[in-house]
C-alpha cells in the first residue's frame, strides 16, 4: 500500500484539491488528509509550519471533505483517511463525523489516540476504523491489542520522535509481528523520504506513507508531481 | 474502561502511542513509590533541609484591615526557588533517578517551573532541557539567566502564540524522542495519567500543612483561595479541604483584560471540555476547534487548558472557579507589597485579588490564600506598568 499525507486546505482551496487529484490520478492506493489543528504535537517543523499557515487562514473542515468527496467520485478506488488530532474530531462530534464522512473515509489517523484509548470515541459513537499504531517501543500487549483491528491497516511509526525527524527507533520486529497478528498490510509512516525507503518499508511489510517530503512540495504543484510520479 | 485514569469525565492518556510504554513505566514507579517508606522519608527530608518547609501560615492584619475579612496566607513563597513549583520538581526528580534515567526536561511559563526543575537537576546531577516560548523568555529574562546558571539549556519556543502552551508542545516532542532516557517533568496537574494525579499527590503537602497549622492557630477556614493556571498550586492547598464540607473553596482563572476573543485565559469559564497535552478536560477553543489563544498578564496562568481535576470539581459544584483581571491582579500586587511587605508573585496576586474584589462575599470570614509564589521574577512586567 502507498499512500500520502497532504495538508487539508493547505496552501490554499484550490491547490490543495490538486495535489489531492494527482495522487488518486496516479493509481496509489491511499491518501491521508489531514485537518489542521493548532497543536501538531506529533509533527516536525515542515509539516507543523504547514499547519500553523492553514490554521492561520482558518479551517474549514467541511470544505476540505467536500474536496475529499469529489475526489473520491472521480476516484472510487483509492482509499480515503483523515488524519487529525482527536480535539477536531471530539469537538465536531464523534458521531456527526461518522454519519458525514463514513461513506468516503476507510480509516482515521488520530496521532493523540493511542490504541486504549479507542474505546473512549468509539463509546460516544465513532464508527469509522481507528488506525492503530505501533512503534519501535510498541510490547507484545501493545501490539496483541490491534489483533483485532478492523482498520485497513496497520501505521508502523519506524522513528522516535515525531515527523520529519531521522532519529531511527530500534532495529526489531515490532511491524512484523504487528503483520503477523493482524493479518492486515502494516504501512511505515514518519522518517519515508527516497524510492529506496519505500521500496524497503514495502519489502518488509507492505506499505509506506509519506507526509514531509510531499508537504514541503504542496506549494509547487509541478515539482509536487515530479516527486510523487518516482513512487508508481 | 479504565477508570482510574480519570477525574469524573475528566483526564485519559490522549498521547501519541510511542509514549504509552513510558506513562506505564511512570505509573508503576509512582505507585510503587509514593508507598515506600525510604522514598517517603527522602523526600521529606529533602523538604525540609533544602527547600525550606514546612512553609508559615500568616495573618495578614493590615491587609485584613483593608478588606474587613481575615486574611490568612500560605507561604509558598518562600520555598526555595520562590514558588510551590519545587515540590513537585523535587518529587518527580527524586521518581527519576528511582527510574534509573539521566535525564530531565520540562516546559515553562513563569520560569518558575523551570528554575524549579533545573534546581533538582543540579542536585541529582541530572542533564536539563526546559522549554519556554520566547514571549514568556523576554518577560520573565531573569528566570532564563538562573536556569543556565544551574546548568540547564534553555531552549526558546518560536512556535504559535511563543507562550506556554507552545512551550508544552515542544517538550512533548522532544520526550517522544528521548523517552528511552528522559522523563518529561511536568510542571502543573495537566498532561496525561499519571501526571496529573502524581503533581497533585506531590503538592498536596501545601494543603495538609496548612489545614494543620489553621487547627493549631485554632480554627478551619471559613474559605479557601488560590490561582488556577494549570492548577498544581490549587489542587496542593485544595486537598486539605476538599473533605470538610464547611470550606468553601475558590479557585480563580485569569481574566485578562476582556472577555473578548484571545484576551483572557479563563478555561473553566470560557473554554468547553476539548483535549490537550495529554487530557480531556475544559479548553478554550474557537468554534472550528482549534485552541483558541488567550492573554494574562501572567505567564503562568496564561494558559488555555487546566487540569482534569479542575473539571470535575467545577463540574461537581464543590469549588467555585471565578476570574480576576489583569489590573485587579496588579492592585492587589500593590497593595500586599505596600501593607504587609511582601512582593508576591503576578500569578498569587490573582488569588489575593479575588477576595479584594469580592470583599462583601468575604466580609468577616476567615480566608485562607495560597501566597504561591514570589514576584521577584516580575520585575519587568511591573516596570513596564510604570509600578515604580
Ligand atoms: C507562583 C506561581 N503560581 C501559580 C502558577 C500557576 O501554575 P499552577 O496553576 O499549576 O499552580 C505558577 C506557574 O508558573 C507560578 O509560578
Amino acid at each position: 500500500m502507498r499512500g500520502f499525507y497532504i495538508v487539508g486546505g493547505y496552501p490554499d482551496r484550490e491547490q490543495f484539491k490538486k495535489c489531492l487529484n494527482a495522487v488518486a490520478a496516479e493509481g496509489f492506493e491511499f491518501i491521508e488528509v489531514g485537518i489542521p489543528f493548532s497543536e501538531p504535537v506529533a509533527d516536525g517543523p515542515v509539516i507543523a509550519s504547514a499547519i500553523h499557515e492553514a490554521v492561520m487562514n482558518g479551517v474549514d473542515i467541511e470544505a476540505i471533505m467536500a474536496d475529499v468527496r469529489e475526489m473520491k467520485q472521480k476516484y472510487p478506488a483509492i482509499k480515503a483517511t483523515v488524519m487529525t488530532y482527536a480535539n477536531i474530531i471530539h469537538g465536531y462530534g464523534e458521531k456527526r463525523f461518522s454519519d458525514d464522512f463514513g461513506d468516503i473515509l476507510s480509516g482515521v489517523i488520530i496521532p493523540d489516540l493511542p490504541t486504549r484509548m479507542h474505546y473512549w470515541m468509539i463509546e460516544k459513537g465513532l464508527s469509522i476504523p481507528i488506525i492503530p499504531f505501533v512503534t519501535p517501543v510498541s510490547r507484545d500487549e501493545d501490539i496483541e491489542a490491534v489483533k483485532d483491528t478492523k482498520a485497513p491497516f496497520v501505521y508502523y511509526i519506524s522513528i522516535m520522535g515525531v515527523t520529519g525527524s531521522d532519529k531511527k527507533g530500534a532495529v526489531n520486529n515490532r511491524s512484523e509481528t504487528a503483520k503477523k497478528l493482524t493479518g492486515k498490510p502494516v504501512v511505515t509512516g514518519f522518517g519515508i523520504r527516497t524510492k529506496e525507503d519505500a521500496d524497503r518499508a514495502i519489502a518488509a511489510t507492505g506499505g509506506f506513507v509519506i507526509g514531509t517530503e510531499v508537504v514541503k512540495r504542496q506549494k509547487d504543484f509541478d515539482s509536487f508531481c515530479k516527486y510523487i510520479a518516482q513512487f508508481r | 474502561m479504565d477508570k482510574k485514569m480519570f477525574f469524573g469525565e475528566y483526564g485519559g492518556q490522549f498521547v501519541p502511542e510511542t509514549l504509552i510504554p513510558a506513562l506505564d513505566e511512570l505509573e508503576y514507579w509512582y505507585n510503587k513509590l509514593k508507598n515506600d517508606d525510604k522514598f517517603k522519608s527522602e523526600l521529606d527530608t529533602l523538604l525540609r533541609s533544602y527547600a525550606g518547609r514546612p512553609t508559615p501560615v500568616y495573618k495578614a492584619e493590615n491587609l485584613s484591615k483593608e478588606c474587613g475579612c481575615e486574611i490568612y496566607l500560605k507561604r509558598e513563597d518562600l520555598m526555595h526557588t520562590g514558588a510551590h513549583k519545587v515540590n513537585n520538581t523535587l518529587g518527580q526528580a527524586l521518581v527519576t533517578k528511582y527510574m534509573g534515567k539521566n535525564r530531565v526536561i520540562a516546559e515553562t511559563g513563569a520560569g518558575q517551573h523551570g528554575v524549579a526543575t533545573a534546581t533538582a537537576a543540579a542536585l541529582f546531577g541530572m542533564e536539563c532541557t526546559v522549554f519556554m516560548g520566547e514571549v514568556d523568555a523576554r518577560r520573565q529574562e531573569p528566570n532564563v539567566k538562573r536556569m543556565q546558571l544551574l546548568g540547564a539549556e534553555v531552549v526558546r519556543v518560536q512556535d504559535g502564540q511563543r507562550t506556554l502552551k507552545d512551550a508544552t508542545n515542544a517538550a512533548l516532542r522532544e520526550w517522544v524522542a528521548s523517552v528511552e532516557n528522559t522523563h518529561y517533568i511536568i510542571g502543573s496537574i495537566v498532561g496525561p495519567y499519571p501526571f496529573p494525579e502524581m503533581v497533585a499527590y506531590f503538592q498536596s503537602v501545601i494543603g495538609i500543612e496548612a489545614n494543620t497549622q489553621c487547627k493549631e492557630l485554632g480554627f478551619d477556614p471559613d474559605c479557601v483561595v488560590a490561582c488556577v493556571g494549570g492548577g498544581s498550586n490549587a489542587i496542593g492547598i485544595f486537598q486539605g479541604f476538599l473533605d470538610n464540607p464547611k470550606v468553601e473553596i475558590f479557585g480563580v482563572e485569569a481574566g485578562g483584560v476582556s472577555d473578548k476573543d484571545g484576551e483572557h485565559a479563563r478555561t473553566i469559564g470560557m473554554g468547553k471540555p476539548g483535549i490537550l497535552h495529554g487530557a480531556f478536560s475544559y479548553l478554550v477553543q474557537t468554534p472550528q476547534f482549534q485552541v483558541a489563544d488567550v492573554h494574562s498578564i501572567s505567564a503562568g496562568l496564561d494558559y488555555p487548558g487546566i487540569g482534569p481535576a479542575h473539571s470535575a470539581l467545577n463540574d461537581s459544584g464543590r469549588v467555585t472557579y471565578g476570574y480576576v483581571r489583569d489590573d485587579e491582579a496588579l492592585n492587589a500586587f500593590r497593595m500586599l507589597t505596600r501593607k504587609e511587605g511582601i512582593i508576591p508573585a503576578l500569578e498569587s496576586s490573582h488569588a489575593l485579588a479575588y477576595v479584594i474584589e469580592n470583599k462583601d462575599r468575604f466580609k468577616g470570614r476567615k480566608v485562607l490564600v495560597n501566597l504561591s509564589g514570589r514576584g521577584d521574577k516580575d520585575m519587568a512586567a511591573i516596570m513596564e506598568r510604570g509600578l515604580v
